[in-house]
C-alpha cells in the first residue's frame, strides 16, 4: 500500500548484502504510519514534498516494479530452470525408476537365479545326500554281504580244516594202510624171494640130484660095463673051465674005463679041487660083487636120505618162520581189517584207491571252492574299496556342495544386503522425488535439488557398480559351476571305468591263478586224472615168476624123465644080474658097429688127408714152377679178432732167403705187407708202380721174377 | 605198444625203493604227437638240430646226479604208461597207480622236438631228509 505521506527515502543500499534494511531482500515492507510531521512550514514543503515523493515514490515503484519485474523474471526463468531441472529430475527419476525397476527385475531376476541356484543346490544336495544314503546303503549291504561272506568263508575254513583233518586223518590211515600193504607186499616179496631161493635150490638140488643120477648112470654104465667086462672074462674063464673040466671029464672017463693009476686020479682030484676052488671064488666075486652093489645102493640111499633130512630140517626151519610170517600177517590182517572197518565207505582193500581217489576228488573241489571263494571274497573287498571310495568322493563332494552352498549362502546374504539397499536408495530416491514435487509446487527455491540430484547420482552409480558385482559375480558363479558340473562328470566317468578295468584285470587274475594251480597240479601228476587217463606198469622183468615156473617145470620134467631111465637101468641091472646075455649082446653089437663106423670114418679121412696132401703138395710144385715163386700159407687172427689168411711168397731166383713177399688174403682182397725186403728202394719203387698205382699184383710179381732172374743169371 | 602209441599221451619212469615201495625219483617224458599239433604251426626242425636237442636233454639228465638225492639202497624200475581209458591193455603190462610223490621237488629239462612231435622232460624227487632240515 502507497503511502500517503512517504517516510523520507532511505537510500536505496548498493550492496546487497545490506541485510539490515528491509528491502534488501526485495521483500515489500509494509510501512506502518509514521509519526507525524512537525506542522510547521510543512505546507508547502508538503506540497513540493508530496510530488516529490510522489515522483520518487513513483520512481521507487517503478524501480521496485522494475526489480519486482526482474525479480519475476528470474523467478520465472528460476521457475522455468526449475521446471526443466524439475522436469530433468522427473526424467531422472523415471529413468532411475526404471533402472530401480530393472535393477528390482534384476534383483527379481537373480533372487529367481538363486532360487533356481538354491533349488537346483537343494536338488544336488539332495541327490548327493540320496546318492550318500544309497552309498551308505549298499555300503550297510556290502558290509554285510562282507560279514555274511566272511562267515562262509569262516565256515568254509572250518569245513576246510574239519575235510583237512579229515583227509590228514584218512590219509594217516591210508598212510598205515598203505605202509600195511607195503609191509605185506615186503613180505611177501620175502617170501617170494624165500620161495624163489627154495625153488633155486629145489632146482640146485635137482641139478644134483640129476648129476647124482647122471653120476650114478654113468658110473651104473662103468660098472654095467665092467660087470660085462667081468662077465665076459668070467665067461671065458668058465668056458675055459668047463671045457677043461670036460677034457678032464673025458680024460677021466677014459682013464676010468682004462683003469688009470692013482697019480691021474689026484690029478682029477686037484682038478677038481682047483675047479671048485674056482668056483668058490667066482661064487665069492659074484658075492663080493654083489655086497659092493648093496653097499653103493646103501651109500646112495643115505646120501638120499641124508638129503631129505636137511631138507626136512630146513623145511621145518620154514615152517617155523612162515608160521611166525602167517601169524604176523594174520596180525596185520585183522589190524588191517579194522582201519578198513573205522575207514567209512570202504569195506575192501579194492575199495581203498577208490576212496582215496574220491577224498583227492573231495579235496580238490573243496580247493576249488576255496579259491572261488576266495574270489569272490576279492571280488567283494573290491567292490567294498570302490564304494568306499565312491563313499569318500561322495563325501568330499557334498563336503564341496555344502561349502558352495554356504557361499551360495553368503552370495545370497550379500544380495539381499544389497537389495536391502537397493530397497533403501529407491526409498530415498521417491522421498527424494516426493521432495522435488513438493518444491514444485512451492517453487521456493531451486538449490536444495542439486544436492539430491548429486546424492541420487552417487547413489545411482553405487547401484550400478553393485548390480555390475553382482552380474559379474553371478557370471563368475556360473562359471565355476559349469566347470565343477563338468570336473564332476569326468571323474565320474574316470571312476567306472577305473572301476570296470579293476573289475576285470581282478577277474583275469583270478582265472590266471587258478590256470597256474591247476598247471601245476598237472605238472607234477604229468597230466594224470583219474577219470580220463589210465596208467599202465610193465610186469617187473626183474621178477620172472613165469619164467622160474616154466624152467622149474622143465627141470622138473627132465628129472622125472631122468629118474624113469634110472629105474629102467636099475630094471636093466636087476635083469642083467640074472641073465645079462641079451642086453650084453645088444650092447656089444651096438658098441661093435659104432667102432667100425669109427674105424670106417677115420680110415676115410686119413685117405682124405692123404690124397690131399699128395694133391696139394703137387699143386704147390706146379705153382712154384710155373709163376716162380714158393707160397707158403698161414692162417692169422689180427687184434681185433677177425681171422686172416696170411701167404709167404719167395721166389726161386731169391738170393737169400730174406728176399720174401708177404701178403695177407681177407674176404677176396689181398694186400701186401710191408718187410725189410719190400722196404728196400727199388722192390718199394715197383710196389709203388703196380701195386699202388696199378693195383695189380700178378704184374709186380712178374716183374719181380724177371729182374731176380736176369739178376741170377748175370751174376 | 606200437598200436596205443598214437594214445598215449606221456609216459614216466622212476624209481622205487626196494624194502618199502617208496617213490625216491620219478622221471616224466610228456609226448606231444602229430594230431595234437595239428591245429598248431607246423615245426620242421633239420635232423642236426634235433640231435643237438637231444644230446642236450641227455646230457641235463646226465648232470642232474649232481641234485639227484642220493640211492644208497638197491631199488628198481617202473615204467608207467599214461594211456586213455579205453587202450586194451597189452600182455607184459598192467593197470597201476600213478606212483606219485608227496611234495616233491620238481626239475624241468629241456624238451626236444621231432617232426613228429615234441617230448617235454621232467624230473621229480623227494626231499632229502637233510634238505628240508
Amino acid at each position: 500500500m502507497i503511502v500517503r505521506t512517504p517516510l523520507p527515502k532511505k537510500r536505496r543500499p548498493e550492496a546487497t548484502g545490506n541485510s539490515d534494511s528491509p528491502n534488501s531482500d526485495g521483500r515489500f515492507v509494509i510501512f506502518e504510519d509514521l509519526p507525524e510531521p512537525e506542522p510547521s512550514h510543512q505546507h508547502s514543503d508538503q506540497m513540493l514534498c508530496t510530488y516529490q515523493c510522489r515522483q520518487l515514490v513513483k520512481a521507487d515503484f517503478l524501480d521496485a516494479l522494475s526489480s519486482a519485474e526482474k525479480k519475476s523474471q528470474d523467478y520465472q526463468s528460476k521457475v522455468e530452470a526449475m521446471d526443466s531441472d524439475l522436469r530433468k529430475s522427473e526424467a531422472e527419476r523415471v529413468k532411475f525408476r526404471d533402472q530401480l525397476l530393472y535393477a528390482e527385475q534384476e534383483v527379481a531376476a537373480a533372487k529367481g537365479r538363486e532360487q533356481a541356484l538354491q533349488d537346483q543346490l537343494l536338488k544336488e544336495v539332495s541327490e548327493s545326500q540320496e546318492r550318500l544314503r544309497k552309498q551308505i546303503h549298499i555300503h550297510s549291504e556290502l558290509e554285510v554281504k562282507f560279514r555274511k561272506e566272511m562267515e562262509l568263508r569262516k565256515n568254509a575254513e572250518s569245513l576246510l580244516s574239519s575235510a583237512e583233518e579229515k583227509a590228514s586223518l584218512l590219509e594217516g590211515k591210508l598212510s598205515h594202510v598203505s605202509e600195511s600193504i607195503e609191509r605185506e607186499k615186503v613180505r611177501l616179496q620175502k617170501e617170494l624171494t624165500q620161495l624163489k631161493q627154495e625153488s633155486k635150490l629145489s632146482m640146485e638140488r635137482i641139478s644134483a640130484d640129476l648129476q647124482r643120477m647122471e653120476c650114478k648112470a654113468s658110473n651104473s654104465e662103468k660098472e654095467a660095463a665092467l660087470l660085462k667086462d667081468q662077465l665076459e672074462n668070467l665067461q671065458t674063464k668058465l668056458n675055459e673051465c668047463l671045457h677043461e673040466k670036460n677034457e678032464v671029464e673025458k680024460k677021466l672017463s677014459t682013464l676010468t674005463h682004462q683003469e688009470f693009476p692013482s697019480d691021474d686020479n689026484i690029478l682029477v682030484k686037484h682038478l677038481r679041487e682047483e675047479l671048485r676052488n674056482y668056483e668058490s671064488e667066482v661064487r665069492e666075486a659074484r658075492k663080493w660083487k654083489a655086497s659092493h652093489e648093496d653097499i653103493e645102493l646103501l651109500r646112495e640111499k643115505l646120501l638120499e636120505e641124508k638129503g631129505r633130512r636137511e631138507r626136512a630140517e630146513s623145511e621145518v626151519l620154514k615152517l617155523s618162520e612162515v608160521q611166525i610170517n602167517g601169524k604176523k600177517l594174520e596180525d596185520e590182517l585183522s589190524s588191517w581189517k579194522s582201519i578198513i572197518k573205522e575207514i567209512p565207505g570202504v569195506t575192501s582193500a579194492a575199495d581203498i584207491p577208490l576212496k582215496f581217489e574220491a577224498l583227492q576228488k573231495e579235496v580238490l573241489e573243496g580247493m576249488m571252492k576255496m579259491g572261488e571263494v576266495t574270489a569272490r571274497l576279492k571280488q567283494v573287498e573290491v567292490a567294498l574299496d570302490v564304494a568306499e571310495n565312491t563313499r569318500q568322493n561322495v563325501e568330499t563332494e557334498f563336503a564341496l556342495t555344502n561349502e558352495r552352498m554356504e557361499l551360495l549362502k553368503l552370495e545370497l546374504k550379500r544380495t539381499e544386503l544389497l537389495l536391502s539397499s537397493t530397497t533403501e536408495e529407491r526409498d530415498r530416491l521417491k522421498i527424494v522425488v516426493d521432495q522435488l514435487k513438493q518444491q514444485k509446487t512451492v517453487e521456493a527455491g531451486g538449490a536444495m535439488t542439486d544436492g539430491t540430484v548429486k546424492e541420487l547420482e552417487a547413489s545411482l552409480a553405487m547401484k550400478e557398480d553393485l548390480i555390475k558385482q553382482l552380474e559379474s559375480s553371478i557370471q563368475e558363479q556360473k562359471d565355476v559351476n559349469t566347470r565343477q558340473h563338468n570336473e564332476i562328470k569326468l571323474l565320474n566317468e574316470r571312476l567306472s571305468n577305473e572301476s570296470r578295468r579293476i573289475k576285470s584285470l581282478e577277474r583275469e587274475d583270478d582265472r590266471l591263478r587258478s590256470e597256474i594251480a591247476i598247471l601245476e597240479s598237472k605238472l607234477g601228476h604229468g597230466d594224470f586224472s583219474s577219470a580220463s587217463t589210465k596208467v599202465l606198469r610193465m610186469v617187473n622183468s626183474l621178477a620172472v615168476d613165469s619164467e622160474a615156473k616154466q624152467t622149474i617145470e622143465a627141470l622138473q620134467n627132465e628129472l622125472q624123465k631122468t629118474k624113469d631111465k634110472l629105474q629102467a637101468i636099475e630094471e636093466l641091472k636087476k635083469q642083467s644080474g640074472d641073465a645079462g646075455t641079451l642086453v650084453d649082446s645088444y650092447i656089444s653089437g651096438k658098441v661093435v658097429q659104432l667102432k667100425e663106423q669109427i674105424a670106417t670114418l677115420e680110415k676115410r679121412e686119413e685117405r682124405y688127408k692123404a690124397v690131399f696132401a699128395d694133391r696139394i703138395s703137387v699143386f704147390r710144385r706146379a705153382c712154384c714152377e710155373l709163376f716162380g715163386y714158393k707160397i707158403v700159407m698161414d692162417d692169422h687172427q689180427r687184434s681185433d679178432g677177425i681171422p686172416v689168411t696170411r701167404f709167404t711168397l719167395q721166389s726161386i731166383y731169391a738170393q737169400s732167403d730174406d728176399e720174401k713177399l708177404q701178403f695177407e688174403y681177407e674176404s677176396g682182397n689181398t694186400k701186401i705187407l710191408g718187410n725189410t725186403y719190400t722196404q728196400q728202394p727199388d722192390i718199394s719203387h715197383q710196389v709203388e708202380i703196380f701195386i699202388r698205382k696199378l693195383n695189380s699184383i700178378p704184374a709186380f710179381t712178374a716183374n719181380l721174377t724177371v729182374e731176380s732172374f736176369n739178376k741170377r743169371t748175370l751174376s | 605198444m606200437a598200436g596205443s602209441w598214437e594214445v598215449t599221451k606221456n609216459s614216466s619212469c622212476d624209481y622205487e625203493q626196494g624194502p618199502t615201495n617208496e617213490v625216491l625219483e620219478r622221471w616224466n617224458f610228456s609226448i606231444e604227437t602229430d594230431k595234437e599239433l595239428d591245429k598248431k604251426v607246423s615245426r620242421e626242425n633239420s635232423d642236426n638240430e634235433i640231435m643237438r636237442e637231444i644230446q642236450a636233454v641227455m646230457r641235463q639228465i646226465a648232470s642232474s646226479i649232481t641234485y639227484l638225492p642220493c640211492l644208497d639202497e638197491p631199488c628198481i624200475f617202473d615204467v608207467l604208461a599214461y594211456t586213455d581209458m579205453d587202450v586194451a591193455i597189452p600182455f607184459t603190462w598192467t593197470e597201476s597207480d600213478p606212483k606219485l610223490i608227496a611234495n616233491p621237488q620238481m626239475v624241468k629239462l629241456h624238451s626236444f622236438d621231432t617232426k613228429i612231435g615234441k617230448v617235454d622232460t621232467l624230473v621229480s624227487y623227494k626231499n632229502d631228509e637233510w634238505d628240508e632240515q
